[in-house]
């Protein structure tokens, strides 16, 4: 045991616990093991209280009321009735939430590569830990720190015809004309919008790959340098070897935040025209709280609980292993 | 042990000089090296001027009247500047209210994520029972499941305990979401401190929480610094869970206040007050980061940060 009482436990058993004296016995000066025991317990047991308390009343009460309102078709007043996986049997009928996972899909696939590599290459530029590189990394965070929201009222500004700063510099280097409207069409929304997300997102990969980077013994680079390795060569067979775990956690992170996107499509297009850049979350918000389908709209969540839940699982897995290494190391 | 465990258990964070195979002290500085070096400033600084650009010419832009923001931009803009998009929010839109929620909800959300964390932390770190590692692997496990795919119970659970369009509600929801990562945090930083000094005291016959407000609580200031950092600036930018618990202007944070900017105004979109307002709700996320990016990086090592 590696808590307090391990001074007082060895010569307990011997005073209070194993002669059986009386429950007084703490107060001449001999302290009951089973006691000490279970004030420890007691104190613990109320110190977790509170954060278990919070997350027992507000995320698994209403994870396993989700299930159950996924099988009944609530709506927001009225009775309801247990119509069991109905919903569920729509879901996988229904052409608007089946564009809405597909269009999340697609949204993930595109922005995925281009945060990863970005970030990588920010991180190569501030791992050295030279003249100038806090500064860099704190220009390259910030865009992470400022959140999403703000910064899609601005692009919003920015992303306009005429009077947007997209416009005017892609048509000073004549690639896109002076009254290109990004927010209204598919394809030009989507584009500017992953664009947009990869000058947001990359800085958290900078960081998550940074940090591993830095944790690299030095002396692998030497002894490679020893041999004449390149730049290039030291990159592959050393760092992205020995950056596995680092760029697993990275790309698990940026996964999952592009499956919960909204605000940049709420604010920016409002998932139209019409519905078509409308991803899960905000197919999930529409449905609930604009159409009043409670009970169709958790069906809905529901997968998207199980889907991030997979993709979390695998962040757990990688944890929990970095932990028993430890221990290995440790021992 | 891995990376990133090997620079965490080294301590506050990254430090700016760490020494990495690339950037060993030299004795001597060849040509090479300096051109190396020379490339690394260029391309730093390039980079660094696509990543602020957008931000600083945001707060530019909101110096701009209204009626240049809504045409090209071009150098005679720079000649005007006036706070007129400023003063108008405040006055026509009473933008400081929508601030002051914010302000509230961020500054709750970030006390009462301390405290119960504070609490949590120790208790796990120091007060371990049977079945406590179940409960600690529980509250962990929640990291796991998005907010944002239980707006719907959430939604009539709050509704029945009166805390939708209810600003202590919402800061129960943000402190609730911000738990697992304030409770891990706490944990790791109590289990930090050496456990003879928590067994001096309570040999020395201090009760729990004495020995935590007099002998601990100096050293978990880091701990607390980064819970209160990560809590503070998820409520400060939070979006769709005040989108759905907030139907009252009256209690807009400042992220559905700008929406309302947007959406909310008959015609036009005001441009020039709604970048004004956008640069007001950067301006705490830019200055916190910078004071104390020590603690956030901090955060960031412990590896459940979510995206």
């Amino acid at each position: 045991m590696t808590t307090p009482n391990r001074v007082l436990s060895r010569r307990v058993p011997l005073i209070g616990h194993a002669t059986g004296q009386p429950r007084d016995g703490g107060r001449n000066g001999t302290i009951r093991w089973s006691s000490l025991k279970a004030r420890q317990t007691r104190t613990g047991i109320a110190l977790i209280a509170p954060a278990f308390a919070m997350v027992a009343i507000f995320v698994l009460f209403p994870l396993g009321f989700a299930v159950y309102i996924s099988l009944t078709n609530w709506p927001l007043i009225g009775s309801y009735h247990f119509i069991g996986a109905q919903n569920y049997t729509e879901l996988i009928h229904d052409p608007q939430f089946i564009h809405s996972v597909l269009f999340t899909l697609l949204y993930t696939a595109i922005v995925t590569g281009p945060i990863f590599i970005v970030g990588y290459a920010m991180a190569v530029l501030v791992r050295s830990g030279r003249f100038g590189s806090v500064f860099f990394r704190t220009a390259f965070f910030l865009p992470f720190i400022v959140g999403l929201a703000t910064e899609s009222f601005m692009a919003l500004l920015e992303l306009q015809p005429d009077s947007g700063a997209a416009d005017f510099l892609l048509a000073k280097l004549h690639l896109a004309s002076i009254h290109t409207a990004w927010t209204v069409s598919y394809g030009l929304s989507l584009t500017a919008i992953c664009v947009f997300v990869t000058w947001f997102a990359s800085g958290l990969t900078m960081m998550l790959l940074m940090a591993g980077m830095q944790g690299i013994p030095a002396e692998l680079y030497e002894a490679a340098n020893v041999d004449g390795a390149t730049w290039w060569q030291k990159e592959i067979r050393i760092t992205i070897p020995l950056l596995r775990r680092n760029i697993a956690l990275a790309l698990i992170i940026s996964v999952i935040g592009s499956f919960l996107a909204f605000n940049q499509f709420y604010i920016l297009t409002e998932g139209g025209p019409g519905t078509s850049t409308q991803p899960v979350v905000m197919w999930i918000y529409e449905e609930a709280f604009v159409q009043y389908h409670l009970g169709y709209a958790t069906a809905g969540a529901i997968t998207l609980v199980v889907v991030t839940g997979i993709i979390s699982a695998v962040q757990f897995y990688l944890l929990r292993d970095e932990r028993d290494q430890k221990k290995a190391v440790r021992r | 042990m891995s990376a990133v465990s090997d620079t965490a258990a080294r301590g506050p964070g990254i430090s700016g000089t760490s020494v990495t195979g690339a950037a060993r002290h030299r004795p001597r500085r060849t040509a090479r090296d300096r051109a190396g070096f020379a490339l690394y400033l260029t391309a730093g600084a390039l980079a660094s001027v696509i990543f602020l650009a957008p931000l600083v010419w945001a707060v530019l832009r909101s110096f701009m009247p209204g009626t240049m923001v809504i045409e090209p931009p071009s150098g005679a803009d720079f000649s005007h500047l006036t706070t007129a998009n400023y003063t108008g929010l405040i006055q026509a839109n009473d933008i400081l209210h929508n601030v002051l929620n914010s302000l509230l909800v961020a500054v709750g959300t970030g006390a009462l994520t301390a405290v119960i964390a504070t609490l949590a932390g120790y208790g796990f770190a120091r007060f371990g029972f049977r079945g406590s590692g179940l409960v600690f692997a529980l509250i962990l496990v929640t990291l796991m499941v998005p907010f944002q795919a239980l707006l719907t119970p959430l939604f009539l659970e709050m509704h029945d305990l009166g805390l939708t369009n209810n600003l202590t509600g919402l800061a129960l929801f943000y402190t609730t979401f911000n738990l697992p990562f304030g409770v891990f945090v706490m944990r790791n930083t109590f289990l930090q401190i050496p456990a003879e000094l928590h067994e001096a005291a309570a040999v020395d016959g201090a009760s729990p929480v004495r020995t935590l407000s007099a002998v601990l609580l100096p050293l978990i200031v880091p701990g607390i610094a980064t819970t209160v950092l990560y809590a503070f600036l998820f409520s400060w930018t939070e979006f769709v869970g005040a989108l759905t618990f907030l139907t009252s202007a009256n209690l807009y944070t400042l992220p559905l206040a700008l929406l309302n900017l947007e959406y909310g105004s008959v015609g036009q979109v005001n441009f020039g007050y709604l970048e004004a307002g956008a640069v007001i709700a950067m301006i705490p996320c830019v200055i916190l980061y910078i004071a104390l990016q020590r603690f956030y990086i901090r955060g960031l090592l412990s590896g459940v940060v979510k995206g």
